[in-house]
């Protein structure tokens, strides 16, 4: 699959699209920011540049990658989330990465759990796994948010990552946590919504 | 994007954008000493997102490196060569990487003379530098060879690279 083919995925809010040039500077000013720290960074300018042609270089040689994550409505971007699986990784991985001043708002469930739907029911994947930073609480508690668990048996990065495994297509279907994440995104999208307390996390 | 690109020919070989079935001999490349002057020697994952990079590099730039072969045989990647510009870069670059079993028939300089071509007069530069090591003896008597010079005053990404000026487009 050749980068001009990247699937466009819409959710209630968002639209995912293959990382364009004119996105790189949302990309570049997290990943020189603290908060990359559990992704590689934070990144000097080059060796931002170097990850995000990468990024782009990922959807050429395994087809499939990273989508940008952008607001339907205004076109913005809020983060990035989908699949990967550079040399040396065990299995194929679901990953995420919000810009800092957006998180909090749901945007990375809603589109990690549509990039996941994509992945099961287009791509012919059985199982997907994430790598997270065991300090990486946000994102831990958004791995259990979809349904993962972490895996004890599986095979690790470099030693350093939790690996967190990701329910089935079948363990999926018609499940509780299915129609849990669907009402969690739906309070997302619900701006009148007004929940009786917030997750601790 | 890169199968819209036309390929450069040139005596005996042909030239086309760096493509996914490249990386094994890429990878090769890269966790070898090799690469010692080029970015240090790799390990698999920091060769797999260098081989990402050149691929994603094409996208966001629209030119790239180009892998060589020897014209009939498009599957043997002897090496790549051609335009390189990252940020933070201070200056458009050509750069060449040769493999294994690409050396010592001079195919690197006959691919860099092609591409330093293609950038002055397809892609429009008005001047172009290599970035070397001031170790790699082989990459610097290549330049020489291309008749670039040594440029003491020019900015480069490292303080430790020697910076080689290409001849103007009107030169070559």
């Amino acid at each position: 699959m050749g980068h001009r083919d990247i699937p466009v995925l819409e959710t209630e809010r968002l639209v995912l699209r293959g990382p364009e040039p004119e996105d790189y500077p949302d990309f570049k000013a997290t990943f020189s920011s603290y908060r990359s720290r559990f992704m590689g960074g934070p990144l000097n300018k080059y060796e931002a540049w170097m990850l995000y042609a990468a990024e782009i270089g990922h959807w050429e040689i395994r087809g499939f990658g990273m989508w940008m994550i952008h607001d339907k409505a205004t076109d913005e971007t809020y983060g990035m989330a989908g699949g990967w699986q550079p040399a040396g990784w065990p299995e194929r991985e679901i990953a995420w990465i919000i810009w800092p001043d957006k998180a909090g708002k749901g945007y990375a469930l809603e589109a990690t759990h549509e990039a996941r739907r994509f992945f099961y029911t287009e791509g012919g994947w059985d199982s997907a796994v994430s790598y997270i930073d065991p300090k990486n609480l946000d994102s831990i508690r958004l791995a259990e948010r979809l349904g993962a668990a972490k895996d004890h048996g599986a095979a690790t990065i470099d030693g350093n990552d939790a690996v967190y495994r990701h329910p089935t297509p079948e363990q999926l279907k018609n499940s509780q946590i299915a129609d849990g994440i669907a009402l969690e995104i739906s309070h997302y999208c619900d701006p009148l919504f007004k929940p009786k307390g917030f997750a601790i996390d | 994007m890169p199968a819209t690109v036309p390929h450069i020919h040139t005596a005996r070989l042909t030239l086309r954008p760096i493509a996914p079935r490249d990386w094994e001999p890429f990878c090769a490349c890269a966790m070898s000493d090799r690469f010692q002057y080029i970015t240090g020697k790799q390990d698999l994952g920091g060769a797999w997102r260098l081989f990402a990079a050149e691929l994603g590099h094409w996208q966001i730039k629209g030119f790239g490196m180009w892998t060589v072969t020897e014209t009939g045989d498009d599957d043997t990647a002897l090496g790549i060569v051609g335009p390189w510009f990252p940020a933070d870069w201070p200056e458009t670059e050509i750069g060449w990487i040769m493999f294994e079993g690409g050396e010592g028939k001079g195919y690197a300089f006959e691919a860099a003379e092609a591409a330093r071509a293609h950038v002055f007069n397809t892609l429009g530069w008005e001047t172009a530098v290599s970035y070397i090591d001031p170790e790699n003896a082989r990459s610097i008597a290549l330049a020489e060879r291309l008749g670039a010079i040594r440029d003491d005053a020019a900015a480069r990404p490292h303080p430790d690279d020697l910076v080689y000026r290409h001849p103007k487009p009107e030169a070559v």
